[in-house]
């Protein structure tokens, strides 16, 4: 009787937690909706992939660029945490179905699922971020062009490594990057930074290391102190929470460490020269704006450094205004045309 | 072979075995006293979360690891309490805990600090280096700049195996793993021992959260952990439930992924090195160790006679 009494506890305790850790999603959502004064009455739904809204990078900057939207132009936002790849169609199918008026899907990973799901509610309109979809008149796709910004840190890091006149840099012409999986998201900006290295310390070699992991810590820093201890005293870190372990292990180490996605400045702001910025907020947010406005555009919508779609978060203020200038000129040539990013990584 | 001469190496391969020997020896302490505790994963997240939170909160790293080791001990209070007193399944319960674990981290992470992640600002326990044995050549790498929480778990790892094998206390603790009536029957108190060795596993593996998240770093993440409670269940068996084998195989753990860091920077294939901790595993089990023998009443709920 009393084991009978136990197993069902037992079974009562599990299904508990398990109950409680979908819920989750439905109060994280809640926690978000701020029902700004709406005259539009527009709503906009926002589905993230797995990372999460605290993944220190995409999903975290749609949802800052959606906040804006409530803010400025008085959309009404929603919230929902895919838990697993499973759920990313019935979150999807649960905005639509409530007519919600534009529904963001956040990341590569998305793309079947918004396929699927877009057809069926031709009232609704979507927007995925990273993934290009053609040929669905309301789906548009946000790419960015990041090896642009990709080029740029690594064009600063050649100069700085070339010049040696900031504290802490060896003599040793290395630098680091750290990426997070071997995927065209995060080798984009690798392949940047290699090409804007090239252009500026042709001799720099440039140590290229995966985690396989975006949310692994302690890794990143183990991966960041091994490149460190090769001599790379320069990191550019691609990988997420994994970067962040990096940052933080360039820090230990008195060396350097670039940003991604985000202005990361605020992580370690003497060790951070600068970020490698992936404008998801604006675009988001621009999105938004053309969907309120009937201007809305189906296909593939390119943010690049023309129209501050990717660029440079904050500079150290330890690197010279030389470099700066030169850096600015870099980014003058790359908007001209004069100087075209290839987004593919050399192995 | 430059790398293997590279003293990060191994001064990586200590540092990626405290997070798995910590919670390995935490389950071994569980186990010998009969308690199956799958339960490590989620407990070090709690140790790993609410380390960063005190630590934060006190403005002192080490009142922050206090603070985590507690919240990890009192989650396998919770534990304990269901499987030895309510006899419930303990798989099913280590599971139930891992699940509630990494939910509840990650709800409070968003709704304490915000989606914008712990604060840069919070204090990270100091690194040390051992002045004498830090100078030995190859060694030496052991001892240079590792976090404290390091050199506290080779003191752990001793005072461990001398506490299970030599102490009174921890024959105590292993009879009521092997055989729990004739222990009851000399009058051993088998509840109160399998509390203790399930509690005193919770502290050690919330150690070891403590030291992902303030020992390395200054702040937690999502699901930090990336499955090291698991791993350290593997070291467990594999240390055939004694707190050296468990830091041995931990150690081999730790090699393997360092190793894996190394060998990419000289061109070898990122997802193949990936592979390389596991390969060790299943090679070292088939071959290696020979039989791993758990204790007998391991997992076996015990009701006190009157």
């Amino acid at each position: 009787m009393k084991k009978h009494l136990a197993a069902t506890i037992a079974a009562a305790i599990t299904l508990g937690t398990l109950v409680a850790g979908c819920g989750n999603t439905g109060t994280n959502s809640a926690g978000n909706t701020t029902g700004a004064a709406s005259k539009t009455n527009f709503k906009v739904g926002l589905v993230t992939d797995t990372g999460g809204l605290n993944d220190h990078g995409f999903n975290y900057l749609a949802d800052q660029g959606l906040v804006q939207a409530e803010k400025q132009l008085g959309v009404t936002g929603s919230v929902v945490q895919s838990q697993d790849a499973n759920s990313y169609v019935p979150n999807l199918q649960r905005f639509a179905s409530q007519g919600y008026n534009l529904v963001i899907a956040v990341g590569f990973l998305m793309e079947d699922a918004v396929k699927q799901v877009a057809p069926q509610y031709p009232n609704t309109k979507f927007l995925i971020i990273d993934d290009p979809i053609t040929g669905i008149s309301n789906v548009t796709s946000a790419m960015f062009k990041t090896e642009q910004c990709g080029y740029l840190v690594g064009a600063m890091a050649g100069l700085l490594e070339k010049q040696n006149k900031l504290p802490g840099l060896n003599s040793q012409n290395i630098l680091g990057v750290v990426g997070g999986q071997n995927i065209p998201p995060v080798t984009s900006y690798i392949a940047g930074f290699q090409q804007g290295v090239q252009k500026t310390d042709p001799g720099a070699k440039v140590e290229v290391t995966f985690a396989n992991s975006f949310s692994d810590q302690a890794l990143g820093s183990q991966i960041a102190q091994q490149e460190i201890s090769d001599g790379a005293d320069i990191l550019f870190q691609v990988a997420g929470g994994t970067g962040i372990g990096v940052i933080n292990a360039a820090k230990s180490k008195h060396v350097y460490a670039i940003g991604v996605d985000a202005d990361q400045a605020y992580l370690a702001k003497d060790t951070v020269l600068t970020s490698a910025t992936k404008g998801v907020d604006t675009a988001t947010f621009d999105v938004i704006q053309q969907a309120v406005n009937n201007q809305w555009k189906s296909g593939i919508q390119y943010f690049d450094l023309k129209n501050n779609g990717v660029g440079l978060g904050s500079i150290n203020a330890n690197v010279p205004s030389d470099v700066k200038q030169q850096v600015d000129a870099l980014a003058q040539q790359i908007k001209d045309g004069t100087i075209t990013v290839s987004a593919n990584m050399q192995q | 072979m430059s790398i293997l001469t590279n003293p990060q190496l191994w001064a990586s391969t200590l540092a990626m075995a405290v997070p798995l020997a910590l919670p390995a020896i935490g389950g071994t302490f569980s186990e010998r006293t009969g308690v199956v505790n799958i339960a490590m994963e989620g407990i070090m997240l709690m140790g790993a979360f609410f380390g960063v939170s005190f630590a934060y909160w006190t403005h002192s790293a080490w009142l922050g690891a206090i603070g985590g080791m507690l919240m990890g001990g009192l989650l396998s209070a919770v534990f304990a309490w269901a499987a030895i007193r309510l006899a419930a399944d303990q798989v099913v319960l280590g599971m139930a805990i891992n699940i509630f674990a990494a939910g509840l981290t990650t709800f409070l992470l968003d709704t304490v600090f915000g989606y914008g992640g712990t604060p840069p600002d919070t204090p990270q326990l100091p690194t040390w280096s051992i002045p004498g044995l830090s100078h030995i050549p190859f060694v030496g790498a052991f001892f240079t700049n590792q976090s404290v929480l390091v050199y506290i778990m080779l003191i752990l790892v001793g005072l461990s195996h001398w506490f299970l094998f030599h102490t009174r206390l921890g024959l105590r603790m292993r009879a009521v793993g092997e055989n729990p009536l004739a222990a009851d029957t000399a009058g051993l108190n088998v509840w109160r021992l399998r509390y203790t060795g399930v509690i005193i596993g919770g502290l050690l593996s919330a150690l070891g959260g403590v030291y992902l998240s303030l020992g390395i770093l200054n702040s937690f993440d999502v699901n930090m952990t990336n499955g090291r409670g698991y791993i350290a269940l593997a070291a467990m068996i594999f240390g055939k439930w004694t707190p050296l084998g468990s830091f041995g195989a931990s150690l081999l753990f730790g090699f393997a992924t360092a190793l894996g860091i190394a060998l990419q920077g000289n061109g070898i294939s990122a997802n193949l090195l990936g592979m390389l901790p596991y390969v060790l595993t299943i090679l070292a089990l088939a071959g290696l160790v020979g039989r791993s023998k758990p204790p007998a009443a391991d997992g076996i709920p015990y009701t006190p006679q009157r």
